[in-house]
């Protein structure tokens, strides 16, 4: 049972849009520093605050009323020029955003928000109450003015008593008792994390949440129209099947059976691209948020830093803007910790006091690209090296054989962490590998560059849908299967001679590098029939290695279908190919995880024909 | 009397409250509601007439809902609109704003359908006192 039975569907209005208006009430935060005195921008977050305690009002949320109840006046009282900004002021405003939208947390899953921190609220009270002395504003509540009209009095009959602002919030608590039950029966506090609610056991009904979508009606309209069109073309083609198998057959028909079937190509491509336009929503909303996070790390780092916002209108798919959304952070997270100095040392090096960190999107072709970067103390690819070889992460070895860019890339390998003391904002050992994951989960690739002195750019490039999944088709026999395209790197003839046996697996040496090879047949449990002729190289977060296949058929665009209910180990789909064929789409990750650490093959299980031969 | 098809025009910046505000309208049988986003945009569907009328959100960017107010008893062709203001304030001052700029009523945020009707029928009956 959810707190909110019924009102799912205000619920998601309200969250979308208020969590929106937050972000927005965060940014202008950030402004606000800058210009303390700007009063269209106290009036505006005020706005903001007030906005969202109306909706949160009609959803009973009394605790999130309460809070913004408290926060507005305090804006009110700031705007107002009553009261005066000072950093304590503005920390307890941060607080109160950041509890506001951990409140958002609860009502994303139905449960009533619990109560914000009492410090929180008398910090609050506090800030409110500082600025005006004789809070006078707390009048005789009940004196109803004698000129007012009579809706005044019948005003005050709805709402209870015509409260002054400060504790104006404990009416709608009153007059909900069952609320006040549920929210003590869980007696959370808004420290706990928002994963904790489990401890209560699983509520029946509290489903998985549909996320909404806001789609542009333009938009909405265009896709009805070209299935109204396709519709049309569709009657034309019956018209056509009906003639032809009545045995006419002429130029004449076969010319409008072209024309119709050129037409449905047309319209069904325009709506596919159409359909993939409504997931499409601006990058914008996914950056809102980070300026305000970027200015609360570098705050408690002692730093200064501008964060620089650009692209904002480049639009990418729905899914993927959430799931980008901890990669980002964390790419910035390591940009204001590690990537750029403290003020002091700027000013020794020579650069300005200020920090630049810039979040950049723009469309490259099919590709978006996402560019996060700094213009710190860039990363020193000797260092890497050092490090990575002293984990025993990579051989002396392969350090020298390293250039500069594989060198940066170590920073991705699981279990490296750069910063020579871990400190509680980035670097916990998990991080760049788990950046690489998440992109890589998205069909996108992410690279380094770094100049020592000058800053370091991490550039993320994702394809523009997750629906369309380019595939490299290759071959078992007279089999085909599909890899993503995003892993392969290049496809290399496999010359039997050049395949070594080093520590009982075979190998191949790529341009100095040793990788292991592994026969597709072994990946999914056949046998080897035939020699492979081709090897595709692939570069999975983990580690490189050479797929020993038949033969390939070339690049597709496969729209993937899933097997839902049930789904074989090791593949993630199926397609169809053009001849009608279905092919299946390998999850390369779960192969080679069922492979355990047994990471290669024998030659003799590569080469079979060989193997007899000798 | 209330005519159910009488014309509202329903304004607030913030879009899940023009909703939650028609479907209440429609809970009480008024189904011809069109919304406006501020108090700028309100003025200029009105001003294109029509309406018989105006539920509007008081703090609002652009133009204020008392500032429309204002605006709409400032029109002779529009003065006669009835103007419910809705609001998350219970502050005197507020009420008394409202009530010098000519609101037929006020009505603070959260209401339920019953509290709705009850304002507007307060509203029709004066309107019809007039009237008669």
């Amino acid at each position: 049972m959810s707190d909110f039975q019924g009102m799912d569907d205000l619920m998601q209005d309200f969250l979308v849009e208020a969590t929106d208006l937050l972000s927005g009430v965060d940014n202008k935060l950030v402004d606000l520093e800058r210009a303390p005195q700007d009063r269209a921008l106290l009036n505006e977050i005020f706005r903001g605050f007030h906005t969202i305690k109306g909706g949160a009002g009609f959803l009973n949320a009394t605790e999130l009323v309460t809070l913004c109840h408290l926060t507005e006046n305090l804006f009110d009282k700031l705007r107002n020029g009553e009261i005066g900004l000072n950093p304590e002021i503005m920390d307890a405003i941060l607080d109160a955003t950041a509890t506001v939208r951990h409140m958002f947390g609860y009502l994303e899953r139905g449960v009533q928000p619990p109560a914000a921190q009492a410090r929180l609220l008398q910090n609050l009270k506090d800030a409110i109450a500082g600025g005006t002395p004789a809070v006078a504003a707390a009048a005789a509540p009940a004196v109803a003015p004698a000129d007012a009209p009579d809706w005044t009095a019948l005003h005050g009959a709805v709402t209870g008593v015509p409260v002054a602002a400060p504790s104006a919030p404990e009416a709608p608590a009153a007059s909900l008792p069952e609320l006040e039950a549920t929210t003590n029966a869980y007696g959370r506090r808004a420290t706990d994390k928002p994963g904790s609610n489990q401890v209560s056991g699983r509520r029946e009904g509290e489903k998985v949440r549909e996320n909404a979508i806001r789609v542009d009606t333009a938009r909405l309209d265009q896709v009805l129209n070209l299935s109204g069109e396709i519709g049309l073309t569709k009657n034309r083609l019956n018209a056509l099947r009906s003639d032809i198998l009545n045995g006419k057959q002429d130029a004449e028909t076969l010319h409008a059976l072209d024309a119709a079937v050129s037409q449905l190509d047309l319209l069904v491509s325009d709506l596919q691209n159409a359909v993939m336009k409504t997931r499409m929503q601006p990058v914008g909303r996914l950056f809102q948020k980070y300026p305000r996070i970027v200015r609360d790390l570098a705050r408690g780092l002692g730093k200064e830093i501008e964060m620089e916002l650009a692209g904002e209108d480049t639009e990418i798919d729905k899914t993927m803007i959430e799931d980008l959304s901890d990669p980002i952070i964390h790419l910035l997270r390591n940009a204001v910790d590690h990537g750029v100095e403290t003020p002091a040392e700027r000013m020794a090096a020579g650069k300005p006091e200020k920090s630049r960190v810039r979040l950049e999107a723009r469309q490259e072709g099919d590709h978006i690209v996402l560019i996060v970067s700094d213009d710190g103390r860039g990363m020193n690819p000797e260092k890497l090296r050092a490090k990575a070889v002293e984990k025993g992460l990579i051989t002396d070895e392969e350090a020298n054989t390293m250039d500069e860019r594989q060198s940066l890339n170590l920073v991705m390998l699981p279990g490296f962490s750069t910063a020579a003391q871990v400190s509680d904002v980035s670097g916990r050992g998990v991080g760049m590998d788990v950046v690489k994951t998440n992109i890589q989960k998205l069909n996108g690739m992410i690279d380094i560059r770094s100049s020592a002195g000058k800053g370091t750019t991490f550039i993320i490039s994702l394809p523009l849908t997750l629906a369309i999944l380019p595939v490299l088709l290759v071959r078992l026999g007279e089999q085909p299967f599909a890899v993503p395209l995003s892993m392969v790197r290049e496809i290399l003839p496999v010359e039997p001679d050049q395949i070594q046996e080093i520590g009982g697996r075979a190998t191949m040496v790529v341009r100095g590098e040793v990788l292991s090879v592994l026969p597709l047949s072994s990946l999914l449990g056949w046998e080897q029939v035939n020699t492979p002729e081709y090897g595709v190289l692939m570069q999975t977060a983990e580690t490189s290695f050479i797929l020993a296949i038949d033969s390939f058929a070339g690049r597709e665009d496969a729209v993937i279908k899933s097997l839902d209910d049930f789904r074989p180990k090791g593949v993630a789909g199926v397609t169809t190919l053009s001849n009608g064929q279905i092919v299946l789409i390998l999850d390369m990750k779960e192969l080679l995880a069922s492979l355990g650490d047994a990471r290669g093959v024998p030659r003799h299980v590569l080469l079979p024909r060989m193997a007899e031969a000798a | 009397m209330s005519d159910p098809k009488m014309k509202f025009l329903v304004v607030d910046d913030f879009s899940t409250m023009r909703r939650i505000v028609r479907n209440l309208l429609k809970e009480l049988g008024f189904a011809n509601v069109d919304e406006a986003e501020d108090g700028a945009v309100a003025l200029q569907k009105l001003q294109g007439g029509g309406f018989d009328f105006v539920v509007t959100d008081w703090n609002m960017p652009n133009m204020d809902g008392l500032q429309l107010l204002q605006a709409i008893r400032a029109n002779p062709a529009l003065a006669h609109l009835p103007v419910l203001m809705i609001t998350a304030e219970a502050k005197k001052e507020n009420i008394i704003a409202a009530a010098q700029a000519g609101a037929s009523g006020y009505i603070v945020k959260p209401f339920t359908a019953g509290t709705l009707s009850e304002k507007l029928s307060k509203i029709f009956e004066k309107q019809n006192a007039k009237a008669a």
